[in-house]
């Protein structure tokens, strides 16, 4: 599972240095708080959600210490950490470029489109209305089929 | 089922390919697709998508987990800080404290290890290599070379069959000059296939070979040690993609190996040492 969580984080940080610190904090957590897991559902849900919740702080803690006051992330419609290229790690072109799409496409995708997540499982998880969660997926689809183009340009 | 009524094209054709829409609608889509040529090409284009995107985060699995993560989970919580990532090979004993609860073990074992396309980076390239992995007998880095090759060898796993025990006990034995017992490890889902006579740091070694039921191979290995060799302690050291834990008892030098994915390699080698000698 620890490939599969690492994907999800890299969706959410969108850089391998936050994702690696995030993996190993959720599994901390996931592991002393276990007795929490009801046992109802799929497990990678509950970790999923933990993972998004514990970014979502680290996003608001980055946030107060850069100045900008209190956040309340839960009620952000977007997180704020840029995926430039300097910041990205992976020597993959298409890592990077899958990395570089807008914020919160790439994990509505991930859960929905690679891990078979309903539409109802992947809002709850990353605390999002089932209409964003749609239109987040399509406009997800839409980029990766201008990705596709753009590869095909870059190799020739 | 979702109503996408008044939604744009793209998000409603989006859900109708994850089927979340209901039958009358997707009735009305596929009428819109087989009737309207931007509609099917829009359509064409968010599959095109879901492919392109399938196989690109199905690379993600295919990256190098770093070590020292695995190994720091593998540690439990508290016991590094997370801005200290210094992850020394250390007898797992004492980390079995940490894990009371047949849970959060079992939590481990689903997080860290067993899983399919689980790939660790290799040990050369983290910057958090445990010092013991540099300092290990020489003996051990031809056990790691061995293990590399043979545990690919699915049709010629091993010189001598599992069927055939009593000889291969007698012919180890009188070779390397160690008298031991074949450890049964089917409660630990290992089935022993045989065993290859070896030869590491110029000096004959048993190999006793043992396959899990996803295919996974785990090798105990073990030769003659020194004169006035004392026992040891059970100690864990990495070799790029593989385990060891070595330790040395009785005038003998013993080594589990296995893919350092493995997250109960020391159980196991604990079970290995208290059944071979």
């Amino acid at each position: 599972m620890l490939p599969k969580l690492r994907r999800f984080a890299l969706t959410l940080t969108r850089n391998a240095a936050d994702a690696d610190d995030l993996v190993q904090e959720v599994c901390e957590r996931a592991i002393s708080r276990n007795h929490l897991w009801n046992g109802e559902g799929r497990l990678e849900s509950w970790i999923y959600a933990m993972t998004r919740n514990l970014w979502v702080d680290e996003i608001r803690k980055r946030k107060v210490r850069a100045g900008a006051g209190t956040v309340d992330a839960h009620d952000q419609n977007e997180l704020s950490i840029e995926a430039s290229g300097e910041k990205l790690v992976y020597a993959n072109q298409l890592h990077k470029l899958i990395l570089s799409m807008p914020e919160g496409l790439a994990s509505v995708f991930v859960l929905v489109n690679v891990e078979g997540h309903s539409y109802k499982e992947a809002a709850e998880i990353l605390k999002i209305p089932i209409g964003t969660v749609m239109s987040r997926l399509s406009t997800a689809r839409m980029r990766l089929a201008a990705m596709i183009t753009e590869t095909s340009e870059r190799r020739a | 089922m979702q109503n996408t009524k008044g939604l744009a094209l793209e998000v409603r054709l989006s859900a109708y390919i994850d089927g979340e829409v209901s039958d009358v609608e997707r009735r009305e889509l596929e009428h819109l697709v087989n009737s309207d040529d931007e509609a099917r090409l829009l359509l064409e284009m968010l599959k095109a998508g879901n492919n392109f995107g399938n196989s690109a985060f199905e690379e993600f699995l295919h990256d190098p987990v770093p070590l020292s993560l695995v190994r720091q989970i593998k540690q439990g919580p508290g016991a590094v800080q997370r801005n200290d990532r210094i992850a020394p090979a250390q007898p797992r004993n004492n980390r079995l404290k940490l894990w009371p609860r047949a849970l959060a073990a079992s939590l481990v074992l689903l997080l860290v290890g067993g899983s399919t396309g689980f790939i660790i980076g290799k040990a050369s390239n983290d910057p958090l290599l445990p010092a013991a992995a540099v300092a290990a007998p020489t003996w051990l880095d031809d056990i790691a070379d061995y293990h590399r090759i043979y545990a690919r060898q699915d049709k010629h796993l091993v010189e001598v069959p599992a069927t055939e025990e009593n000889a291969i006990r007698s012919w180890l034995a009188e070779s390397v000059g160690v008298g031991f017992q074949v450890p049964d490890l089917e409660t630990e889902g290992l089935t022993f296939q045989g065993a290859r006579l070896l030869v590491a740091a110029g000096k004959p070694v048993a190999q006793l070979m043992y396959k899990s039921g996803e295919g996974e191979i785990v090798a105990i290995c073990f030769l003659k040690s020194k004169p006035g060799s004392s026992d040891s302690a059970p100690v864990e050291s990495i070799r790029d993609d593989l385990a060891m834990i070595s330790w040395q008892k009785a005038g003998a030098s013993y080594v589990v190996v296995g893919s350092s994915a493995k997250a109960n390699l020391q159980k196991l080698a604990e079970r290995v040492a208290g059944l071979i000698g």
